[in-house]
């Protein structure tokens, strides 16, 4: 019982881990907090959907469908929505996300009506017994390939020249455009980046509760971010371990404590971690 | 190569640079010197694109470069060594260094590059996996030189390369300029420490308040009255000596 | 039609308390709430449950209110105030969505059902249940919040806030207890957020917890922003701009939310400081370059 909670937990702490890096990695360039990264994960999921039930593609071209059309938002909405506000007030964009989200959620609501989508294909569920642990075959697939992609994620940020160029911008602005790096350039691809990882999740997600609907996104969104500052914000190690730990958490808790205040301890354990250690677990690099 | 025609340049509403009109020739080596607020840091970031100049032009090898961004400026082929070293302090030695030539379309000279700086200076090399932040300042000074060379830049710009070192390093940090000087390397160096810049530089320009108040050869200006009264602190010098 | 405008006006009204209560944690003290609807709620519900249990006449449910909030204000405002910015919108971000949990789940405060049957206010010998009387004392509490925060913002401690917003250091080098004034302007905020609850439960009559959740501390925000940060009026504007804007957008239907997030993006890209605001904090982003 314990350990198949752990297992849930950890299922789901990988997928808020994935939202979480997109929280972090925008918000070590830009210094915002992207309130519209759970319509992306919102996206990513619809499209993939979509493209299966035209009956037309296969699992992977709509996972990677379902990436590219998230990719592709989250730059769109950097343009549109981020940019021109760069230099005013922090909260100014923050609101600005608000508004976007507000906006991409009603369009979702228009396109797709407010019910529940079962996911078009179905996998065929084995049970496999790892030292006596039952692990469902699904929650291994999506844990990982949740790790998978943060293991690439942590590849290209740390030995790739885009990497680094995008870790120089985060760190000091000026000194990186002096260096021939285009900080508009560097903004766009983290925006690919971290809103293609956020896709990914919403499509792992769509998968693992067999549910795609317009406000999916809002409370893994949430979470994501308190993972994220839970980690510290702006640290991509941190994002990955405030994930998990958020997940196991909350899955511990509801089991143990009370199913009704599943979506509480989360929150309740970012407010006690933030009091201790005011930057985060893995908080302070740089800042 | 490098010539500013009255150019102005401030923040907001307020005016550092009042018109200066400078020029550097290739293989000079070229100080501007003055006191704090004098406007000197305001001329590298016009000319280095950080700061859109208010008036006047810069102008580098026939290309006018008033309106660039500095990502354009130094694929161009100018590099500027930062006022206060900024490294990128939790990258390592070697990624500051790689990234100094990201503009670069040659990365394989590029890497080559790299080899032959860690080369000449063992210490890159022997922390090349250690965060720049790690470093002692005067390290960090040299391996801010270092990435501006890795652009392979044809005038290369540094803002107070002496500033909070100790003098054993300044020493150090002007040997590696001779060593560029005398490899043929152009300069445009930024100082208040108007000593050591005044003993490398072959001209120099005076900046007082945003404007350019006296130029001439290094060595007159190391004579001139005024200079010493100023900036060479005549009379305290055997004390410091 | 009267009774619609008349409903509109009472709103606005109450969302004008709560915008320049959050106006003066983020306009003037520099600190971002995304929690604000918590105090809201929690104002609500123990001024509907004083008087549904303890049979308290309006002014006291309404000034347990105000005590009880502000104490809850105090209490995460203690700790948490030290947080830097960003770190502060998520705590209170959770704060909000805890607070909403426990409303839904408590028995006492009736769970998802809510509670029902909250009396209007009857004192000094009148009763307000009639609209334009409740508009006339919403409009009471509106003017008093307005005259007390305009006091205060242009004493001697609204100078001393807004030095702690432009610059924190700043402010406390220059002697400034900056804790202490986040605190208090935080429990203040707190309390008269409070008093807004209070009114719109006795307004409403029935309350559950879907009025207090994230969408509402959103809405809040969006008036401080939208009206302009730190100016009192830009708050009165925002706030009933937002409460009229949805009505007026209901004639869209199904695509009012799609254009009321636009239209929020769209304002700021045209007026990043707020429809009132002066664009003086914009100043802030130069001297950090």
């Amino acid at each position: 019982m314990f350990l198949q909670q752990l297992l849930n937990g950890l299922t789901a702490g990988a997928v808020y881990a994935l939202i979480a890096l997109g929280y972090t990695m925008i918000y070590g360039i830009l210094g915002l907090i992207n309130f519209a990264q759970g319509e992306i994960y919102m996206c990513g999921a619809f499209v993939a959907v979509l493209l299966l039930g035209t009956g037309q593609v296969n699992f992977y071209v709509a996972f990677a469908g379902g990436m590219a059309a998230a990719a592709l938002l989250g730059v769109v909405l950097e343009r549109v929505a981020f940019r021109p506000l760069r230099g005013a007030h922090p909260l100014v964009p923050l609101i600005s996300a608000i508004g976007a989200s507000i906006f991409l959620q009603s369009l979702a609501l228009l396109l797709f009506g407010p019910l529940d989508r079962s996911f078009p294909i179905q996998f065929s569920f084995s049970t496999i017994t790892i030292a006596g642990l039952p692990v469902s075959s699904l929650q291994g697939a999506i844990l990982g390939a949740a790790l998978g992609l943060m293991a690439l994620l942590v590849i290209f940020v740390r030995y790739t020249r885009y990497g680094k160029a995008i870790v120089a911008c985060a760190l000091d602005r000026d000194t990186a455009r002096l260096m021939g790096i285009n900080v508009d350039r560097m903004v766009s691809l983290t925006f690919f980046i971290g809103s293609a990882l956020s896709g990914a999740a919403g499509i792992m997600m769509a998968i693992y509760y067999n549910a795609t609907y317009p406000r999916m996104g809002l409370l893994p969104g949430l979470k994501a971010f308190s993972a994220a500052v839970l980690g510290g914000v702006g640290s991509i190690p941190g994002a990955i371990c405030g994930g998990l730990l958020l997940g196991v958490a909350e899955s511990l808790g509801a089991a143990y404590i009370s199913s009704g205040y599943k979506d509480a301890f989360a929150f309740a354990i970012l407010i006690l971690v933030l009091l201790i250690r005011p930057k985060g677990i893995l908080g302070g690099r740089g800042d | 190569m490098l010539t500013l025609k009255s150019l102005q340049a401030g923040y907001g509403r307020l005016t550092v640079l009042k018109g200066i009109s400078l020029h550097v020739r290739p293989g000079e080596v070229v100080t501007l010197i003055g006191g704090n607020g004098a406007g000197k840091s305001t001329a590298l970031r016009a000319i280095s694109g950080l700061l859109p100049p208010f008036k006047g032009t810069v102008e580098f090898n026939g290309t006018d470069l008033t309106r660039l961004p500095p990502e354009r400026i130094v694929s161009l082929g100018l590099a500027l060594v930062p006022e206060g070293r900024r490294v990128f302090a939790s990258l390592s030695v070697a990624a500051n260094l790689e990234l100094g030539a990201f503009h670069r379309r040659d990365q394989r000279q590029a890497r080559r590059d790299l080899a032959a700086i860690q080369e000449r200076f063992p210490l890159l090399r022997e922390r090349a996996a250690q965060p720049a932040g790690t470093l002692s300042g005067g390290e960090q000074q040299i391996l801010a030189i270092c990435r501006a060379l890795m652009a392979r830049p044809r005038l290369l710009m540094l803002d107070e390369p002496s500033m909070g070192l100790a003098p054993l390093m300044v020493n150090q940090v002007y040997q590696i300029l001779q060593e560029l000087k005398d490899e043929g390397t152009t300069l445009l160096l930024i100082e208040q420490n108007a000593r050591a810049a005044l003993k490398l530089a072959d001209r120099g320009y005076v900046l007082e308040t945003g404007r350019i108040i006296l130029d001439g050869a290094a060595a007159e200006l190391r004579e001139d009255p005024e200079v010493q009264r100023a900036y060479l602190g005549k009379g305290y010098r055997e004390v410091w000596e | 039609m009267i009774a619609y405008l008349l409903h509109l006006a009472i709103l606005g009204g109450i969302y004008v308390i709560l915008a320049i209560s959050l106006n003066l944690i983020v306009g003037y003290a520099g600190q971002v709430s995304l929690g604000h609807a918590a105090f809201y709620g929690i104002g609500a519900y123990v001024s509907a449950l004083t008087s549904l249990l303890c049979h308290f006449p309006f002014p006291l449910a309404a000034l347990s209110a105000i005590i009880f909030t502000g104490a809850c204000g105090l209490l995460l405002g203690l700790p948490t105030l030290r947080l830097k910015e960003d770190y502060l919108a998520i705590v209170t971000l959770g704060f909000g969505v805890i607070v909403d949990l426990v409303f839904l789940n408590l028995d006492i405060t009736g769970g998802p059902d809510g509670l029902p049957g909250i009396p209007a206010p009857s004192f000094l010998g009148v009763s307000f249940r009639s609209p334009w009387l409740y508009l006339v004392l919403t409009l009471m509490v509106v003017l008093l919040t307005l005259g007390l925060t305009y006091r205060l913002v242009h004493s001697y401690h609204g100078r001393a806030l807004r030095a702690i917003r432009d610059h924190e250091v700043t402010a406390q080098v220059m002697g400034i207890n900056t804790p202490a004034y986040k605190v208090a302007i935080f429990t203040l905020a707190a309390a008269l957020a409070g008093l807004a609850g209070s009114l719109y439960a006795h307004y409403i009559t029935f309350i559950n917890p879907e009025s207090f959740g994230l969408h509402t501390s959103i809405l809040a925000l969006c008036m401080v922003v939208l009206g302009g940060m730190g100016s009192l009026a830009g708050a009165v504007v925002g706030a009933l701009a937002l409460t009229v804007l949805p009505e007026i957008l209901r004639e869209f239907r199904a695509y009012q939310d799609l254009v009321y997030g636009g239209l929020l993006v769209g304002l700021l890209i045209w007026r990043p400081q707020g429809l009132l605001g002066r664009g003086k904090l914009s100043l802030k982003f130069i001297s950090r370059e």
